[in-house]
């Protein structure tokens, strides 16, 4: 091998060692640690195999968080999918004042979700929070509610906004796709007289799967590993009833110092992952034909 | 009525509830950092200021700790900028124009060290810290958010410097230029608009990080933007107008440089996609 086989490994060096020291190196020590029983201040105090996951499996709120995490990932997502595919389609037409109306329904992705997330909380305050003011005044309720102080409408509320945060990253996924669609194709549809509607279903939503595949995966790891927008409005309160699995490792590690517990934690969360991605992109490769 | 206008009217009319939903907010947001203190708490209370009190965007320099966090947060996002960069580009252009023993491999890797959250890393990063001795240390929190760039700048990079002809580089060697002056003299000044796209894409994304600096920051002098806003909303009397003044501050300038990044980004990302 001469010196033109070396020079390549200079180049790629460096972001080889930062991805193995940042990225690799807390993956292997979060192994290390899940099968050994660590003191609250991180101290290793001998190897126990696999009892920090059976203590996992054995807590029945681990179950309660990790079925919430499903319908919290389930819900937004879908419903992000859902709606973003008729705004997509709208904004693909020619009308007057259309870059406004995408400049506006893409901001949200422009504002950290911390910031957002501390703006709801000021929407969703009982006594002086717009949301309550807004709605009353519609007459759509007739008293203040406490949206965040219950379960029942703090976590519906937090699945709006996961769908809100989520819309832009997913239209502009799927105004790429609307783009590659050939217009030649819809020419000769129109002359063969067939309506909007089965413009619709027979040819650009079958055209925009691949695109909505891509929307799915993305949005699922994206909205699973979500953290700020239930912490700050809730915290995973009251008494655990919002906790989604990111907020409750959150918890176990720095704040009931349970750190064999959380590092079995992340490493379920990284199984369930990498399990849902190549479940997703083999099938989803094998029906899209698996070119891309 | 022209078939436009006509379709114009419905397409807003369709939008309006989505527009609405996204306006209201940031609305609400705005009247609230220039609202009178006392009408803050009124009951019920009122949508519109009833005089615009811009004086709440110097006062809030004065009575919060915003304009350190801003500080320490301008010093983590370059920082994480300027080294996820002086990795990614050099990568970026190996990855394009040599051809190596294991380089479909090293996608790979570099494709799923993308796939790994902070969140779940972050006990992990935590204790590296911790056994590093560099706890609250801007310099090594700027290290680890450009890692978590690395390689999305490496696969972006990519897709454009394959857009780059070769043939151009062909004829500086003929010519005689060794390869390192090719590189800086032919290769770079068509490179820069694609690595100053990369890069504000990584600035923002550290400017906006939150969990990675929640979980490690234990200082409130090394506090970044997201946190000192945060920490607001926990005191005993809580002042909203300056929340919302401080979530303006931090927020206007990043959301410009990020609608018009949009564009570019969305290209980039369809152009790999047809390849």
């Amino acid at each position: 091998m001469g010196s033109k086989s070396i020079k390549p490994l200079i180049f790629i060096a460096p972001s080889f060692i930062l991805a193995v020291l940042i990225i690799s190196y807390p993956i292997v020590d979060l192994i290390r640690l899940s099968l050994h029983d660590v003191g609250t201040f991180g101290q290793l105090n001998g190897f126990i195999g696999t009892l920090n996951y059976q203590d996992v499996f054995d807590d029945a709120l681990f179950f309660e968080v990790l079925l919430r995490t499903f319908y919290w990932t389930f819900f937004v997502v879908v419903g992000t999918v859902l709606i973003s595919i008729p705004i997509a389609l709208i904004l693909n037409e020619d009308f007057y004042g259309k870059g406004i109306a995408r400049t506006i329904i893409m901001l949200p992705w422009a504002i950290s979700l911390a910031m957002t997330a501390v703006i709801w909380k000021w929407m969703l305050n009982p006594d002086y929070g717009m949301l309550n003011h807004f709605l009353i005044s519609i007459g759509l309720i007739d008293e203040n509610i406490g949206w965040l102080a219950d379960a029942s409408t703090a976590f519906p509320m937090q699945i709006l906004i996961g769908i809100l945060v989520s819309i832009p990253f997913t239209i502009s996924i799927f105004m790429g796709g609307l783009t590659s669609i050939p217009s030649d194709i819809y020419e000769a549809a129109h002359i063969d007289g067939s309506s909007y509607m089965q413009q619709l279903r027979t040819l650009t939503l079958p055209l925009l799967r691949p695109f909505i595949n891509i929307a799915v995966v993305l949005n699922v790891i994206y909205v699973f590993n979500s953290f700020p927008i239930i912490w700050i409005l809730t915290e995973g309160g009251p008494s655990n009833s919002t906790d989604i699995l990111p907020t409750y490792l959150y918890k176990l590690a720095f704040q009931y110092g349970e750190i064999g517990l959380a590092a079995a934690v992340s490493i379920i969360m990284l199984s369930i992952l990498l399990l849902f991605t190549f479940v997703y992109a083999y099938f989803g490769m094998k029906k899209t034909g698996g070119a891309s | 009525m022209s078939s436009k206008l006509k379709r114009s009217i419905i397409a807003w009319i369709l939008l309006f509830p989505v527009l609405f939903t996204v306006l209201f907010p940031f609305v609400v947001t705005l009247f609230t950092a220039v609202k009178p203190r006392n009408e803050l708490t009124a009951i019920p209370p009122n949508f519109w200021p009833s005089t615009f009190h811009w004086t709440n965007f110097i006062e809030v320099f004065q009575s919060t700790n915003i304009a350190h966090a801003l500080m320490n947060s301008l010093f983590i996002s370059t920082a994480a900028t300027l080294i996820a960069i002086l990795v990614a580009a050099p990568c970026a252009y190996a990855l394009t124009r040599f051809d190596f023993r294991g380089k479909r491999a090293y996608q790979f890797f570099l494709l799923v060290t993308q796939m790994l959250s902070p969140i779940v890393l972050v006990l992990g990063l935590f204790r590296l810290m911790v056994y590093a001795g560099v706890v609250d240390s801007l310099s090594f929190l700027a290290i680890i958010y450009a890692a978590f760039n690395v390689a999305f700048c490496v696969w972006m990079l990519q897709s454009y410097f394959e857009t780059i002809p070769k043939d151009l580089e062909e004829s500086a060697w003929i010519e005689g230029a060794g390869r390192i002056k090719t590189l800086v003299s032919i290769f770079l000044p068509l490179a820069i608009p694609a690595i100053t796209i990369v890069a504000m894409f990584t600035f923002v994304n550290a400017w906006n990080e939150f969990i990675i600096a929640f979980s490690t920051l234990r200082d409130t002098e090394s506090y970044t933007i997201q946190l000192g806003i945060i920490e607001m909303t926990g005191y005993y009397s809580i002042r909203w107008d300056y929340i919302m003044v401080s979530v303006i501050i931090a927020s206007v300038p990043v959301a410009i440089l990020f609608s018009w990044l949009q564009k570019h980004l969305v290209g980039g990302l369809t152009s790999g996609a047809v390849k």
